[in-house]
C-alpha cells in the first residue's frame, strides 16, 4: 500500500506540473493568435477608464434624458420580473415531474431533466437571436428569451431542492391516507417554499441584468436606448443609463437579500 | 385484531426481506418487533400499511385485507393506521399545530385538504392532542426548533389526529436520549391502554422491549423466530433472536 500511495503522489505531482506548463503554453498561444499581449492589455484598461471618465460622466444635457431612461428601465425590470415569475410557475410543475420524491415514472423524470438542461444551456442571447426571426423586435421577444432560459435554470434548481426533501415527510403524509395532491400541497411545498422563493429572487436579479443585454438585440427597453445614445455619440446619456442600471440592480439585490432573511427566519 | 399471514417480500435486487411471516397483534397491547440489523423489521412494519407491497400473504385489520386492496380501499385503511418514524418525518418549517393537523388530511375532501383549510373542531382537537403529549405550550413553535423528544411527541400527536386503530412505530426512540426515550415509551404504552390501540413497534433495545411491550415478536433473516409474551423473553431466548443464523424457536 505505501508503495501505491507514493506512486499516486508522484503521479499527482506530474499532473500538477503538466497542467502549469499547459496554462503557460495556452497564454503564449493566445497572445500570438489574438495579437495582444499582457502589458498592452493592462495599459489599455487604464487608458480606457480614463477615456470613460472623460466622456461618460453624466452632464446636465444627459439629465434631461433621465425621465425617458427611468421609463425604459422600468419596462425592462417588468419584463425581467414577468419572465422570471412565469418561468417559476412552469418550473414548479416541471420540477415536481422531474424530482425523485414526487415523480414515480423514471422516463418522465429523465425527459424533464433533459429538457431543462437543453433550455438552460442555450444562452439567452442565442434564444433572443433565434426568437427575433419569428417574433421580430419587441418586448415579447425579450420576454420569451429570458423565459426559456429561466425555465431551464429554475427547473433544475427546483428538482434539486425537491430531491433534498427526501422521501420521509412525503411518506409520513401518504401513510395518513392523504392523496397525492394533498401530500404535494401540504407536505412538499411548505418544506421547499423558502429555498424556491430564494431561487426565484436570485433569478429576478440575474434577469434584470440580462434583460438589458437582450434589449439591445430586441430593440426594446433600457438596452435599446443605451444602444441609441451610444451610437448617437451621446456618451453622457449612455453613462447615465449605465449608472441607472447599476443603481437598480444593487437596489434589487439589497431588497431580495432582505426578503430572503425574512423567508428564512 | 391485526392479523398477518404468510407475508413474503423479496426486493427487486433479490434480497429476501420477509419469508412467510405470520403473527397477530391485539388491541390495547404493545407488540415489539426485535431482531438484528437487516433482519427485516422495517420491511415488516412498512408492509403493514403498504408503504411496501409484499408479493404474498395477507394483512387483515378488522375485516379489511390490505395487501391486495385497491388504491381507494388502501387510503381508507391507512386512515386507521397511524405511523411514527425514527427521524420524525415532520414538515419542519411548519408549526407543531400545523403538523398535527396534517394527521387528518386523509379524512378531508380533496380541496380543503390541498388548501390546508381545517375546521375549528379539528384545530381544537389538535390542540387537545398536543396537550395530551405535553406540548400545548409549543403549538405555535416551528418543529425545526424543537428537541428530538419533542419532535417525536408531535409525531405521536399527528398519528393520534387520525383517530387510528393501529399505531406503527419504526424505531421511535433510536434517535433519543435515555430520558426522552422513557417519556416517549411511557406515552405510547399508556395510549395503547387508554385508547385500545394496536401498537406495533420496532425496537433495538431488548430491555426497553421487555419493560414496555406486552408481546414480543423476534425476527431474524426475514423469519419469525420468537412470538410470545414479554415475560417469556428470557436472556437465552433474546440471545437466540440476535444470533447470526438463528434456528427457529417458534
Ligand atoms: N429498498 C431495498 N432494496 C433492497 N433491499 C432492501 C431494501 N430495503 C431493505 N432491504 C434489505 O432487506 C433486508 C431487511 O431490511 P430491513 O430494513 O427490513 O431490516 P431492519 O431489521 O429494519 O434493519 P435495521 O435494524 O438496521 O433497521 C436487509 O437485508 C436489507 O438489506
Ligand atoms: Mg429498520
Amino acid at each position: 500500500m505505501p508503495n501505491a500511495v507514493s506512486v499516486m503522489l508522484h503521479h499527482q505531482r506530474r499532473v500538477r506540473w503538466g497542467s502549469l506548463l499547459g496554462v503557460v503554453a495556452l497564454v503564449l498561444a493566445s497572445q500570438v493568435v489574438l495579437r495582444v499581449n499582457v502589458h498592452q492589455a493592462l495599459f489599455g484598461v487604464v487608458a480606457g477608464w480614463a477615456w470613460l471618465g472623460a466622456h461618460f460622466a453624466p452632464n446636465a444635457a444627459a439629465l434631461a434624458d433621465l425621465p425617458e431612461i427611468l421609463y425604459q428601465l422600468w419596462r425592462t425590470v417588468l419584463v425581467a420580473i414577468a419572465a422570471t415569475t412565469v418561468a417559476g410557475g412552469v418550473a414548479l410543475v416541471l420540477g415536481l415531474a422531474g424530482a425523485l420524491p414526487t415523480s414515480h415514472l423514471k422516463a418522465v423524470r429523465g425527459l424533464v431533466r433533459l429538457f431543462a438542461s437543453l433550455m438552460r444551456n442555450v444562452p439567452f442571447v442565442a434564444w433572443a437571436l433565434i426568437l427575433l426571426f419569428s417574433f421580430k423586435q419587441n418586448d415579447f421577444t425579450g420576454f420569451l428569451a429570458l423565459l426559456l432560459m429561466t425555465i431551464g435554470q429554475l427547473t433544475r434548481a427546483f428538482i434539486e431542492t425537491l430531491d433534498e426533501v427526501g422521501p420521509g415527510p412525503i411518506e409520513a403524509l401518504t401513510a395518513t391516507g392523504a392523496t397525492y395532491w394533498q401530500v404535494i400541497f401540504q407536505g412538499v411545498l411548505p418544506a421547499v417554499a423558502a429555498p424556491m422563493l430564494s431561487w426565484l429572487l436570485y433569478m429576478i436579479e440575474n434577469n434584470i441584468r440580462d434583460a438589458t443585454l437582450v434589449g439591445m438585440l430586441t430593440g426594446t427597453g433600457i438596452g435599446f436606448i443605451f444602444d441609441l445614445y451610444f451610437k448617437g455619440f451621446r456618451y453622457a446619456s449612455a453613462g447615465l443609463v449605465v449608472l441607472a442600471i447599476i443603481a437598480v440592480t444593487i437596489g434589487i439585490e439589497l431588497t431580495s437579500n432582505k426578503l430572503r432573511q425574512v423567508l428564512n427566519a | 385484531m391485526l392479523s398477518v399471514r404468510h407475508l413474503t417480500k423479496t426486493y427487486p435486487n433479490g434480497k429476501k426481506g420477509l419469508q412467510d411471516v405470520s403473527f397477530t397483534a391485539a388491541p390495547g397491547t404493545v407488540t415489539a418487533v426485535i431482531g438484528p440489523s437487516g433482519a427485516g423489521k422495517t420491511t415488516l412494519l412498512r408492509s403493514l400499511n403498504r408503504l411496501i407491497t409484499p408479493e404474498q400473504g395477507t394483512v387483515t385489520l378488522g375485516d379489511q385485507e390490505l395487501r391486495g386492496a385497491d388504491a381507494q380501499a388502501l387510503r381508507q385503511a391507512r386512515r386507521q393506521i397511524g405511523m411514527i418514524f425514527q427521524d420524525y418525518n415532520l414538515i419542519e418549517p411548519l408549526s407543531a399545530l400545523e403538523n398535527v393537523l396534517q394527521g387528518c388530511l386523509g379524512q378531508k375532501r380533496l380541496l380543503p385538504g390541498v388548501l390546508g383549510l381545517y375546521t375549528k373542531a379539528e384545530t381544537s382537537h389538535a390542540l387537545a392532542l398536543l396537550d395530551e403529549v405535553g406540548l400545548r405550550a409549543y403549538a405555535a413553535q416551528k418543529t425545526r426548533d424543537l428537541s428530538g423528544g419533542q419532535k417525536q411527541r408531535v409525531g405521536i400527536a399527528r398519528a393520534l389526529m387520525q383517530d387510528p386503530k393501529v399505531l406503527l412505530c419504526d424505531e421511535p426512540i433510536a434517535s433519543l436520549d435515555p430520558q426522552s426515550t422513557r417519556t416517549v415509551m411511557t406515552i405510547i404504552a399508556d395510549l395503547a391502554k387508554a385508547r385500545n390501540l394496536i401498537v406495533v413497534m420496532n425496537l433495538h433495545q431488548v430491555g426497553i422491549a421487555r419493560e414496555f411491550a406486552d408481546h414480543i415478536v423476534g425476527v431474524n433473516a426475514g423469519r419469525i423466530v420468537f412470538d410470545d409474551n414479554a415475560a417469556a423473553l428470557t436472556e437465552l431466548a433474546a440471545a437466540a433472536i440476535y444470533e447470526k443464523e438463528a434456528t427457529a424457536l417458534a
